[in-house]
């Protein structure tokens, strides 16, 4: 209670309430654009600008095209912290980042303490991809948009559509890697057994992407009995893991949160066939429209974090549709409340926003990896396949308690 | 007559680094906060690599120590603590010192190439435990706090931060400086140059290592706990190898024997990491580079090369000097724009946006843009430019190398030379 | 038993493996005293140039070039980089290669960008060698395995039955010595580092058809095998086949162990008052298994720093 009293006098002390922006309305990427993590940094922005590019293309807002400033967190939360205040100096309205929960709870942070310190001059922080359940539990503020999916929402269109296929079994084994993440779907999958009809056999949390050989935890899902694995492994844990039970010869089905990563079916070749991944989109799920002019674009199909990516700016753009601030400043706040109120119509289905806490929702798709698909995944004959497409009341979770937004007046 | 002039050197400095934020955008005033923590971690890693002749690969662990210690505090402060928030790198420093002080216990206890390798084990043992300790560390996120109004001060702007920064790294340069003329600064210095000597003269060069050890890491915590306050945040990436690393490059680049050396590093690759990184994805290759080149030629750094100059300002003819110098730098300017050329069309013709331009173009290579030009792969002109700037700018290095060595050798050199690697004798290797 | 046979089993090959990437380290350093921090970085280039040619020229065309490839780029490192700062100690040696690994890194993701490359063993490679307990146990393992226990022997013959051994010993004790007896130091220095590179290049191909080649892959082993060196014994390729063994065993047991020193304290019927202490004391062994080799690294610098077989303390 002290922190709150404490806040609201730096608030009420804050002395820059310059109202006066600039014009154009502008989009600061704070992204992993260098060092370990580029690969899934350069995705968001790409499939940022690809939206944007749209917007501007039907006019633009304000009566100016929208900036788009990319800037290189360098893959940390230090990196991030100081990019962030860059784009306080650049004028920056809306910040966006997706490669890491713990860089977006760094900066729903800091965009917190901006807006308290700068009344009138807010910002907004649109989370494309830090699904950390913190971020919109303890953390959870009204600036704050989460346009993407959490551990329970995955776990659990996991746990009905691979039960509907008959892939379930009753034996699930939990890896999953030793951070808030990694902590939530492990717990995620825990509350799903007794609706799921499976018990967790066994439940390991191990350190972030610095496993060389998973060999030894196969070898522990051997003895464990399982016949399923549940993980929300990414990037090379889940590689790794998925290599190693191929080589291994153990018959388990993956239940997975990434496997459409660029880069995994192809490492992890005939082994990935069959299995499953939850995810907020799958280009064999909606209309083929939106892939095709995706491709069109960029010459690709949209993969892994780009269509959630493209959503968020989509519905962004709808929120705009409405506000006209008739060329003079752009009042964040005004944006903020008309993004709450959009429904966005995805390939797949609504995606809302929950006004309590700011997380959007939204269908979970389900799909499988098959031979010969319909869009081939890295330029193997093997792709995904959509087996059931969970609507958004049914993902959706209740609010968590510890979530208490403050609006604004 | 030198320190004279020194002395209105530095104060020039500090007016100028007193005066002029208030008139610059927010991003330079954020650059300038940068500056001084890199400077300030600079000048304390180098206390202990430079002076005393230790090299450590993991001066990450204390710097982030002194970060979470101050953060912690912070923490405590918004519960109403009445701690005053200027003083709260003292935190950092306490933090530092104390496990400067058990780290650096057993760290001394070797030397050379084991010791920088005790530095490592140290520092990574720190990066991969302090994830799981939750409670401390606040795990993968880290932990946050913010800074509270103090006597009326909000501490909410940039300025007021940079100002706080400004303060307590002039105060722990000042204290650093004068270290180095304290009889234990000399012993220091000692230590480097001949630590058999030292024992023999009835010190304990052990229990001296420590004390070095721990005053080196007390103001890394002070940096630490300085980014703390600036960023409100930390979390275990401060531990990480990338954090010690860029402290080694940026003190021998700028350059370690000298005392000034470090910080001049500190603030080139911070500025260059300012305007480049977000102009080029291939900063860090570039970054690479220039440290590869300033220890092959430049082994004392940009720091020493400065210093060496300044020595023979009397002496040297300059006007002599200055044409081969002129056209060094030309050919210098030539090879650079060449690499960077390359570099980029290299980024560029193997990248993925133009890998599908080749797949659309269906046989065919596309041109792309550059630089504000429009380039082919196929045209001969595309890499007759590269080729023509190295082969000039080369020539024009080799010819005038020569000019300047046998100017500088008529000349004479000057009493001490700069090029001299003081941790020679230090890292024969072999744990004594 | 399972599961210790399997771990075993897993152990000895993933040790293999780091033994191979090491070998060529502790080669360098015992030679030349140069503590070569882009070793890792020679055997992430290694994977990439055998990827490189063998989505041209085959699997096996790729194998052979990644090692020469390597070995060339160590020795043009050895001759024209390092012997220009040996002059200003083996500090500067160490920040140069220091350097080159960042370098190496960059150029790499230059050319082939962030994603892993698809970089795959030959269908044919891809079998199961034997089963033990229902688990498949795949050939590929056996070869990584294989071809490190053949350069152990060959390395451990050359540089002790061979009379080109000698001379390189030579060179390491006394470099004056065998100079004045009229062999060319210099050379041996620089066939020396392009071997050992060319090691870690011929890792590099073998262990990047297993594990995903990707630009990370030097940073991710990087740190281990400066463990593996240190704790094997600066120099001491025995040691360093003893240590990678023990880790590659530790890291595989460690998986399946649920220690902690609270689990331990239980014993004594102190459980609850670790549980309750929380912090270092509840967590588990599993999940810190990447931190107990930095602790055993720590632990041998400071009571044996010579390591488990190496000569000089």
């Amino acid at each position: 209670m002290n922190k709150f009293a404490a806040l609201a006098a730096v608030s009420t002390l804050a002395f820059c309430a310059n109202a006066a922006q600039a014009d154009p309305l502008k989009i600061g990427i704070i992204e992993s654009l260098s060092g370990a993590q580029t690969s899934s940094g350069r995705l968001y922005a790409t499939a940022v600008q690809y939206s944007v590019d749209k917007i501007n293309a039907a006019g633009g807002f304000n009566g100016e095209d929208i900036q788009v400033v990319e800037y290189d967190n360098a893959g940390g939360a230090t990196g991030a912290a100081d990019k962030f205040k860059q784009a306080v100096a650049d004028g920056v309205d809306i910040v966006i980042q997706g490669a890491s929960s713990a860089i977006g709870g760094q900066i729903t942070e800091d965009v917190r303490k901006h807006n308290l310190r700068n009344p009138g001059n807010e910002m907004i922080f649109i989370n494309v991809g830090g699904e950390a359940m913190e971020l919109t539990g303890d953390k959870c503020q009204f600036y704050h948009f989460r346009y993407t999916t959490t551990a329970p929402m995955r776990v659990n269109a996991l746990v009905s559509a691979m039960k509907e296929a008959g892939d379930l079994g009753t034996k699930v084994f939990s890896i999953n890697q030793n951070y808030s993440w990694g902590q939530d779907m492990q717990s995620a999958i825990e509350s799903a057994a007794q609706d799921g009809g499976f018990e967790v056999v066994d439940a390991v949390l191990h350190d972030v992407n610095k496993i060389q050989d998973f060999a030894p935890f196969v070898a522990r899902i051997k003895s464990s009995g399982a016949t399923t694995v549940m993980t929300g492994n990414w990037s090379n844990d889940l590689l790794l893991l998925m290599k190693a039970t191929g080589d291994a010869g153990l018959d388990v089905t993956f239940g997975t949160a990434y496997l459409d990563q660029p880069g995994n079916i192809a490492n992890a070749g005939e082994t990935a066939l069959g299995h499953y991944i939850a995810n907020n989109y799958d280009n064999t799920a909606g209309d083929a429209s939106f892939a095709e002019d995706y491709k069109a674009v960029t010459g690709q199909n949209p993969i892994f974090v780009e269509p959630q990516t493209i959503f968020a700016i989509g519905a962004l753009g709808q929120a705009l549709e409405g506000l006209d601030f008739g060329g003079g400043a752009v009042d964040v706040t005004k944006i903020a409340l008309a993004l709450e109120d959009v429904t966005y119509e995805s390939p797949v289905g609504p995606i809302t926003v929950r006004k309590e806490d700011h997380q959007t929702i939204r269908p979970v798709v389900v799909s499988k990896v098959v031979k010969d698909a319909k869009y081939p995944a890295d330029d193997t004959s093997m792709g995904f396949q959509s087996v059931g497409v969970v609507s958004g009341e049914d993902a959706i979770y209740p609010v968590q308690d510890s979530c208490q937004m403050k609006r604004p007046n | 007559m030198a320190s004279m002039r020194n002395l209105i050197l530095m104060a020039a400095v500090l007016a100028v680094l007193l005066i002029v934020p208030p008139f610059l955008g927010l991003g330079w005033q954020n650059a300038l906060v940068n500056i001084l923590i890199a400077s300030l971690f600079a000048l304390a890693f180098n206390l202990l690599s430079g002076q005393a002749g230790l090299l450590s690969f993991g001066h990450a662990a204390y710097f982030g120590m002194g970060a979470f210690a101050t953060l912690h505090l912070m923490l405590a402060v918004e519960d109403g603590l009445g701690f005053p928030t200027p003083l709260l790198p003292l935190a950092g420093a306490l933090a530092g010192l104390v496990v400067g002080l058990v780290a650096g216990y057993f760290s001394t206890m070797r030397s050379g190439v084991y010791f920088a390798l005790v530095t490592l084990a140290f520092a990574e043992l720190f990066h991969s435990l302090t994830p799981h300790l939750q409670g401390l560390f606040g795990g993968e996120s880290g932990i946050s706090s913010m800074r509270m109004p103090w006597q009326g001060i909000i501490f909410g702007s940039v300025l007021e931060v940079y100002y706080l920064t400004l303060g307590w790294v002039m105060l722990s340069i000042l204290v650093l400086w004068a270290y180095t003329r304290t009889p234990f600064g000399r012993l220091t210095l000692a230590i480097r140059d001949n630590e058999q000597r030292v024992r023999f003269l009835g010190y304990n060069a052990h229990t001296a290592k420590m004390v070095i050890f721990a005053i080196s890491a007390m103001f890394t915590g002070v940096a630490g706990a300085l980014q703390a306050i600036s960023n409100e945040t930390a979390n275990y990436a401060l531990f990480g190898s990338q954090i010690s690393a860029q402290v080694v490059l940026q003190t021998f680049v700028g350059g370690a024997t000298i005392f000034f050396g470090p910080v001049v590093g500190a603030v080139s690759f911070t500025l260059f990491a300012y305007l480049v990184s977000d102009l080029t994805r291939s900063w860090l290759f570039y970054q690479g580079l220039i440290f590869v080149l300033v220890m092959l030629y430049a082994p004392a750094g940009i720091g020493g090369v400065v210093q060496h100059h300044m020595r023979s300002l009397r002496r040297a003819d300059w006007t002599g000097l200055a044409k081969p110098y002129a056209l060094a730098a030309l050919g210098a300017l030539l090879v650079g724009s060449a690499v960077i050329y390359l570099t980029e069309t290299v980024a560029v013709l193997f990248g993925e946006e133009y890998s599908v331009n080749l797949r659309n173009a269906a046989g065919a290579y596309p041109g792309y843009h550059l630089f504000g030009l429009s380039w082919s792969p196929v045209s001969p002109l595309t890499w007759l430019v590269p080729l023509v700037l190295a082969g000039v700018g080369a020539v024009l290095l080799f010819k005038v190398r020569g000019t300047i060595a046998a100017k500088w050798e008529a000349m004479g050199r000057p009493e001490t030379e700069s090029t001299k690697a003081p941790d020679a004798a230090k890292l024969k290797g072999g744990a004594a | 038993m399972e599961f210790a046979i399997i771990s075993t089993l897993n152990g000895v090959t993933y040790g293999l493996l780091l033994f191979m990437v090491s070998a060529g380290l502790t080669l360098i350093f015992g030679m030349m005293g140069v503590l070569n921090f882009a070793h890792a970085s020679f055997y992430m280039l290694g994977a990439y140039v055998a990827y490189a040619v063998s989505s041209i020229f085959g699997f096996w065309a790729g194998l052979i070039v990644a090692p020469i490839v390597v070995g060339l780029t160590g020795m043009v490192v050895e001759r024209y980089l390092l012997r220009r700062v040996h002059a200003h100690g083996h500090a500067h040696e160490l920040l140069l290669t220091f350097g080159l690994a960042m370098i190496i890194e960059e150029m790499i993701k230059l050319f082939f960008g962030d994603f892993p490359v698809n970089y795959q063993m030959p269908d044919y490679l891809r079998f199961s060698a034997f089963s033990v307990y229902g688990t498949d146990y795949p050939f590929f393992r056996l070869f990584i395995g294989a071809t490190a226990v053949v350069m152990f022997a060959l390395l451990w013959g050359l540089l002790t039955r061979t009379r080109t051994g000698i001379v390189v010993r030579a060179a390491e004790r006394l470099p004056s010595m065998a100079e004045a007896l009229g062999h060319n130091i210099p050379i041996v220095f620089m066939c020396v580092f392009g071997a050992g590179a060319a090691l870690a290049g011929l890792a590099g191909a073998v262990a990047g058809a297993f594990y995903p080649t990707n630009p990370n892959m030097g940073l991710e082993l990087g740190v281990i095998v400066f463990v593996v060196v240190v704790v094997g014994g600066l120099g001491s390729l025995k040691g360093s086949l003893l240590a990678s063994l023990i880790i590659g065993l530790f890291s595989s047991f460690a998986v399946g162990l649920d220690w902690s020193v609270a689990s331990i304290l239980d014993l004594v019927g102190l459980g609850g008052w670790a549980h309750s202490i929380g912090g270092l004391l509840t967590l588990e062994l599993s999940s810190v298994s990447a931190t107990i080799p930095f602790a055993l690294m720590l632990i041998v610098l400071l009571v044996r720093p010579a390591g488990l077989m190496g000569e000089r303390n």
